[in-house]
């Protein structure tokens, strides 16, 4: 069956206001990153076709691959501490008792701070003079002197953001999960019980199979994140030491701004933009394949 | 929609949402993304700017009210946050006490982000009237045309004769004139004689050359008690172009790539100080915190008294003084020196006032540069402030000010043999953290790695730079 024109005409004017919103806040900016991607603009200078160069360049650019290659590096340590250490919570807090839902507020008020207040505040824990983290670690006899935790020795630096990002955004994972297993029918759950089913194996049979899209969204959203990573590393490091802990992004950052070469930052987006959408589309797939 | 495109479009929608995110929509997600706005945030770790003092708060302080002013009539002026921020607040207001007409409402950007600022009011027509900038990224915006041509409007004025020469170098673009100086910082080296006197030290005698330093440091690290003879600011572009900079400049080397096609870091002074540095920092001379430095505390060092030595800038002295009240300790202040005894050397730094294409108010700012540059606000506002006078003639020098604080005479001294570098691409070969400059001091101060390697990677690095 098909709607009348009126129809069509009424239903579009209910889309109207989000198209707009799209329109000016995503199509008409990533256009226009296009657009600059094969230009030459300082900001300072009129903007200069130069065609494909500034994606010629970047292929050669080796700090942005190595900066890249941080990014996965990074993106597959945090993600899996995410995944699970968000559905573990989930499974813990879940049920609705006064205990666990104070325990799911706790978890959940780091999301509510922003990205940059949250690193601010863990470069003040990891300071070496003043800092609480080396300050307990000595009281209790762990360490003899101050570790430097930031900008000194990259794998001491990597986990010790990734640390602040977990504290800062785990509660974020837990909540979508928490929503997935109480949206998951009573009925399932007790005639499970009822044929008696441990709690592992109505975790593994019924609880995560039926969340499967929620960890799915969790973990795209979380990869994707984390390939955009950059206030923690901007304010925590800022990709010391040696540019070890440089991320795709404050690369991107670093040659829009700083160095005014915009066309240069934008074609650099674009590229990071594919990667992720290939990353999307194959993480998908699989998860598809998996769930058929 | 079918299913088999279902996945695609998906896909494609995210991609455009990330994408447009990175134009600037601030967003927040579990892997701990956000996106980067222009103008963003400023970092704990920011890239130092020439003065290091200059570590920033993310929203600068605002002006003194007296440097403020609604009237409808006002100048806007732009100046950078930090250290600076004394003096332009007792410039302005002295500006606006006596050209009540004409104020100026000052604002503070913060400094990281001053260049980024000033780039988006050109390319949207939104410039200030007037405005300090950094004399470093001076070069830059007159290349661009930004900046207005004030050759013929200051061709009589007789100041000019005597300014600061590493201002007057940055602020000349293919001989034309673009901009006077606001305030000056030079580099030096900073002792402490109280340490030197118990390291059995002659405390009236600083060290003359590198090796006479390293002999020095060595001394005084052996007292103990957390003490220690230097300081290298190990995770901070700007700090060491201002106080490393100049050892190799001591040393007849040269740093930067003026243009395309020049050389950069060209000497043996570049490996000789840097296989010096490796070697202070191996022998522990240098405090093991200074490699996270990243300038957010680099003046506050040698005021804790725990330094024997340290290279920093005129803005310390201050500052110093105000950090030992409860700890007094006499200090001295020489030039940074060379490899060989007797050469010195020192970065000239600071901002210059400069207009903006755009302003309205022309002739108001060629009044705010000239008033500047008066004998009498060199003497009663920059000196009187104990600051450095931007002008070097020796009868505004010798004044009643400097003359209660002899130090200032002593770090006056670097502006005979300061250097400012002139390139217009300073940020990304020298004061990026990312940039080829502190990535060779790091691998020469903390790895064992080949020198020379070390240096020639930064060398081609820089190169690539300056032709981009």
């Amino acid at each position: 069956m098909y709607a009348r024109p009126r129809s069509k005409l009424i239903g579009l004017l209910y889309l109207t206001p989000a198209l707009v919103f799209v329109t000016a806040f995503t199509a008409y900016p990533f256009v226009q990153m296009v657009w600059l991607s094969f230009n030459n603009w300082t900001l300072i200078t009129p903007p200069r076709f130069i065609g494909i160069n500034n994606f010629t360049r970047a292929l050669g650019d080796d700090q942005f691959w190595v900066s890249l290659g941080y990014t996965l590096e990074y993106t597959l340590l945090i993600t899996p501490i995410l995944m699970i250490g968000g559905y573990a919570l989930a499974l813990l807090v879940s049920p609705n008792t006064p205990l666990r839902r104070f325990t799911r507020a706790v978890i959940f008020i780091p999301v509510v701070i922003g990205l940059g207040v949250s690193s601010l505040l863990w470069v003040w824990l990891f300071d070496p003079r003043v800092g609480l983290i080396n300050q307990a670690l000595s009281d209790l006899g762990v360490i003899d002197e101050p570790i430097q935790w930031l900008g000194t020795d990259a794998w001491v630096s990597t986990w010790s953001i990734i640390l602040s990002v977990v504290w800062k955004v785990l509660g974020f994972g837990m909540i979508l999960f928490v929503a997935a297993i109480h949206a998951i029918p009573h009925e399932i759950n007790e005639a499970t019980m009822v044929d008696g089913a441990s709690f592992w194996q109505r975790t593994r049979r019924v609880t995560i199979p039926l969340t499967s899209p929620t960890i799915l969204l969790v973990t795209l959203i979380s990869v994707i994140g984390s390939l955009l990573a950059f206030d923690q590393f901007y304010i925590m490091t800022a990709g010391q030491p040696f540019n070890q802990t440089a991320t795709a992004v404050f690369y991107v950052y670093l040659n829009s701004f700083p160095y005014l070469k915009l066309g240069y930052g934008a074609a650099l987006s674009l590229i990071l933009a594919l990667i992720i959408l290939v990353f999307t589309i194959v993480q998908m797939s699989l998860t598809r394949r998996r769930r058929a | 929609m079918r299913t088999d495109l279902k996945l695609p479009a998906l896909a494609i929608v995210a991609v455009l949402m990330v994408g447009a995110c990175s134009s600037g929509t601030p967003s927040s997600s579990p892997g701990g993304a956000a996106s980067v706005a222009p103008g963003g945030s400023a970092p704990a770790s920011a890239p130092a700017s020439v003065a290091p003092s200059e570590a920033a708060a993310p929203t600068p302080e605002p002006a003194e009210a007296c440097a403020q002013s609604q009237d409808p009539n006002a100048m806007q002026m732009w100046e950078r946050s930090g250290g600076n921020k004394g003096m332009v607040d007792i410039l302005v207001c002295a500006w606006n006490a006596a050209n009540a007409a004409k104020p100026i409402n000052l604002s503070y950007i913060v400094h990281t982000e001053m260049v980024a600022k000033i780039a988006q009011g050109v390319a949207s027509g939104d410039v200030p009237d007037l405005m300090g900038m950094d004399l470093i990224y001076a070069p830059q915006f007159e290349n661009a045309d930004q900046l207005v041509d004030i050759t013929d409007q200051t061709k009589d004025w007789p100041e000019l004769a005597d300014v600061s020469p590493g201002h007057k170098t940055v602020a000349t673009f293919n001989d034309r004139l673009f901009g006077v100086p606001l305030y000056a910082d030079v580099s030096a080296l900073f002792y402490n004689k109280d340490l030197f006197t118990q390291a059995g030290l002659d405390p009236d005698k600083p060290p003359t050359s590198l090796a006479e330093l390293r002999t020095y440091a060595d001394a005084i690290t052996k007292l103990g008690d957390d003490i220690k003879g230097y300081y290298l600011p190990g995770n901070c572009a700007g700090c060491n172009i201002f106080t490393v900079g100049p050892l190799m400049w001591a040393s007849g080397a040269t740093i930067e790539a003026e243009k395309c096609g020049s050389e950069p870091l060209v000497g043996d002074g570049v490996k000789q100080v840097a296989q010096w540095a490796r070697e202070m920092v191996a022998a522990g001379n240098v405090p093991e915190g200074a490699r996270a430095e990243t300038g957010a505390t680099f003046a506050e060092q040698f005021g804790s008294g725990k330094l024997g030595m340290m290279g920093t800038g005129n803005f310390n002295i201050v500052l110093a003084r105000d950090q030992m009240k409860d700890h007094p300790f006499e200090f001295g202040i020489s030039l940074l020196p060379g490899v060989e005894a007797g050469k010195y050397a020192s970065f000239i730094g600071g901002d210059l006032v400069v207009i903006p294409k755009g302003s309205k108010r022309i002739d108001d700012a060629l009044a705010f540069m000239h008033y500047l540059l008066t004998d009498e606000s060199q003497v009663e506002l920059y000196a009187k402030a104990l600051n450095l006078t931007t002008r070097t003639d020796p009868k505004l020098t010798d004044n009643q000010y400097y003359a209660a604080e002899p130090l200032i005479a002593d770090v006056a001294k670097a502006l005979a043999v300061g250097r400012t570098p002139y390139t217009l691409t300073f940020f990304e070969q020298i004061n990026s953290p990312q940039g080829p400059w502190l990535q060779m001091l790091q691998k020469a101060y903390y790895t064992d790695e080949d020198l020379d390697a070390v240096i020639n990677k930064a060398k081609d690095d820089m190169k690539a730079i300056s032709c981009t």
